[in-house]
């Protein structure tokens, strides 16, 4: 009966005599292995061999940054006489202050957005994008600014901040709209939801304040704008249907995605992301 | 060394044609448990080839047993976009789409450089392929003509031109091929539409409109096309809403155009005016204005017909809608484009001289680079149904209306 011997990775001791045994081919492993990861770290995005940001450089340079709008969407981007105002432009203007250069905002129409990045005519999209998996090839989305999605209006009074917390009650929602279809799924998951359409969002929002429906679904603008008139009803916390707008770049520039979302990231916790919404949204 | 005698020598590193030498050494080598050196090199190859090139199956698309439309309302029409999808299956599941929804007849697009690509040389291939899906579903077809192969342009070196750029000298090219195309597809033809929006200069090759020029264009068309099918509908204008006067760079408002080719003795070569005619912001019950472009504008049009006589003539509304795109300030919302749409059929119904009012747009191939049109579509790219689609689909086949306020 003959018995096959252990692999030597199987039994230290084993290996140990394998590696006394062959010490040219350890060190010429060992040697490899350092090669392979020096050149990795070589050829890395932004080492001295590997690919470079171009973009990041020319905004380091020229110390500006070229953003892509379409400013036909109150009160996101809007043209005026003097310059295109709105919640996205702020942003836009925060931003480039953030990195320390100066924000040029190009505008266009919403269909030539994606191909005036693309060529490089701007080096990012500010525009309510949504992020679109057909593009992420070569498209980078940011961390969401803003989520437009459907959102719970309740009253102060009697908050509602969760879908599941309507069973038995009636939802307002504006007709045919994402909160509708949402609502036309929920009412197979409750034992029991009545669903209320109107024709607009401010309408079923009305129904909420007037005690005729315990909560609406509508979306955040529609919300937002609402409730700067009407204090005695509230938000939920988050969005039930999520339609979250993010900043689009080249997914190349490596550098800039990275230093943008760090300012992102430092606008939304400093306050200034939600200064610049209450601004636009309920203008306080 | 080599073998001795009679026999050929056959290199070990050549393929040889001579087959059966190479199978002798074939079952040679099979002896000795190796294949030659060039056959497994052939093989590696082959499985390479194999690995590399292989591609899942095409869809099958089968036509099945012709359908017929469920349709208690045959004014409902709508504008498909088929000329630019590529996939067949994608093509029978929108005509599919339009079937169960109670539309019974559609505007389709046929692009004349895509037909006919050289002078006097006709791909039919794709026409063909949506004319018998539209047939197999028990469409009626509205085929729009238009745009302009290069071989008909002016080369670039002496002009830059646009795709709708048709120079006069080359209207009865245009005529010849809407004679062809109304020869090959006969009795299947709901009827032709010549050209698309003529009272715009960015569909007339960036050109002032030129009402008269059109009319031209019109009788050679409609000359062609009754000699191939005397019975065909020729439908003339495609006429854009635009408030734009006269002489403007940009367009010329379309009941000033249609009074033009009037007096340029357009009456005798049209069976039908086409008509464009949007809503915007504005209810379709908003009343018509000149300088207001709104759903009812389309009766201004009807009056200059009746004004010069031509009263008798259908219209057909060959592209009609709301947007319901959130970030559009020209759009409504979901709710009311749906009531605005019905509302819209319910007149269109009732006025005895509109034929069909065909919605734009049903579906387009992708929705990623045209954002104002994904949110006139009653379907998304990707087969998404949406409320308005199920709102028409009762109103056309007289089932309860899912969304009431």
């Amino acid at each position: 009966m003959s018995t096959r011997p252990l692999p030597y990775a199987a039994h230290p001791l084993l290996l140990r005599r394998w590696v006394r045994q062959h010490p040219r081919l350890v060190l010429a492993g060992l040697i490899a292995l350092l090669g392979a990861i020096l050149a990795w770290q070589l050829t890395r995005p932004g080492a001295p061999f590997g690919p470079q940001d171009s973009t990041w450089r020319r905004v380091q340079i020229n110390r500006d940054l070229y953003v892509g709008m379409d400013p036909s969407y109150p009160p996101f981007a809007v043209w005026t006489p003097e310059q295109i105002v709105g919640i996205e432009a702020d942003l836009a203007r925060e931003i480039g202050q953030r990195l320390g250069v100066q924000t040029h905002i190009l505008i266009m129409g919403f269909d030539s957005l994606y191909d005036a990045l693309y060529t490089g005519m701007v080096d990012m999209v500010i525009a309510g994008l949504h992020p679109n998996q057909a593009l992420t090839e070569w498209v980078y989305y940011s961390q969401p600014y803003f989520d437009a999605g459907q959102v719970l209006v309740s009253p102060v009074s009697a908050p509602i901040n969760n879908m599941r917390d309507l069973d038995g009650k009636t939802l307002a929602v504006e007709m045919a709209s994402a909160g509708d279809q949402a609502a036309q799924r929920w009412t197979r998951r409750l034992r029991s939801l009545t669903v209320q359409r109107f024709l607009l969002p401010q309408e079923a929002m009305q129904a909420v304040a007037e005690g005729l429906a315990a909560a609406a679904l509508v979306d955040t603008i529609s919300a937002y704008q609402y409730l700067a008139q009407h204090p005695e009803l509230r938000l939920a916390d988050r969005t039930s249907v999520a339609a979250p707008y993010v900043i689009a770049m080249r997914k190349a520039n490596f550098r800039l995605t990275a230093e943008v979302e760090r300012a992102l990231k430092a606008i939304k916790s400093d306050g200034t992301l939600d200064a610049i919404l209450a601004r636009w949204l309920t203008g306080s | 060394m080599p073998p001795s005698g009679g026999g050929r020598t056959i290199p070990r590193r050549c393929v040889s044609l001579d087959l059966s030498a190479t199978m002798k050494t074939w079952q040679l080598s099979l002896a000795r448990q190796q294949a030659p050196r060039g056959l497994r090199l052939l093989a590696l190859l082959g499985l390479a080839y194999g690995l590399f090139t292989i591609r899942p199956a095409p869809a099958r698309v089968v036509l099945g047993p012709p359908q017929t439309v469920q349709t208690i309302n045959p004014t409902v029409c709508v504008h498909t976009r088929l000329t630019d999808e590529v996939e067949e299956w994608k093509i029978q599941r929108t005509l599919q789409l339009v079937r169960e929804m109670g539309a019974a007849t559609i505007v389709e697009f046929f692009p004349w450089p895509y037909i006919e690509r050289e002078r006097g040389s006709y791909d039919w291939e794709h026409a063909d392929r949506i004319m018998r899906h539209a047939q197999n579903q028990g469409l009626t077809v509205l085929a729009r003509l238009g745009l302009v192969p290069d071989w008909a342009r002016p080369p670039v070196q002496e002009k830059v031109t646009t795709l709708t750029y048709l120079p006069y000298e080359r209207f009865e090219d245009f005529a010849r091929f809407v004679g062809a195309f109304v020869e090959r597809y006969g009795e299947r033809l709901g009827g032709v539409i010549i050209w698309n929006e003529p009272n715009l200069s960015y569909e007339w090759g960036d050109r002032g409109p030129d009402p008269e020029a059109y009319t031209e264009l019109l009788r050679l068309s409609y000359q062609a096309a009754h000699a191939a099918n005397p019975r065909v509908l020729v439908l003339g204008g495609a006429l854009a809403p635009t408030t734009e006067p006269e002489g403007s760079g940009s367009g010329m408002n379309e009941m000033r155009f249609l009074e033009r080719m009037y007096q340029a003795g357009a009456a005798p070569y049209f069976d039908a005016l086409a008509a464009h005619t949007y809503g915007f912001t504005a209810a379709p019950s908003d009343p018509p204005d000149p300088t207001t472009i709104n759903f009812r504008r389309v009766e201004l049009l009807r009056a200059v017909m009746e004004r010069y006589g031509d009263g008798d003539k259908p219209v057909y509304i060959t592209e009609s809608g709301w947007s319901d795109d959130p970030r559009w300030t020209r759009a409504v919302r979901p709710g009311q484009r749906i009531a605005y749409t019905l509302e819209a059929l319910d007149m269109a119904t009732a006025w005895p001289w509109v034929e069909r009012l065909c919605l734009w747009q049903f579906r387009q191939p992708a929705d990623t680079f045209n954002r104002r049109d994904a949110y006139y579509a009653l379907v998304s790219s990707d087969f998404v149904i949406k409320p308005i689609y199920e709102a028409v689909q009762a109103y056309a086949r007289g089932w309860p209306i899912p969304y009431v306020p």
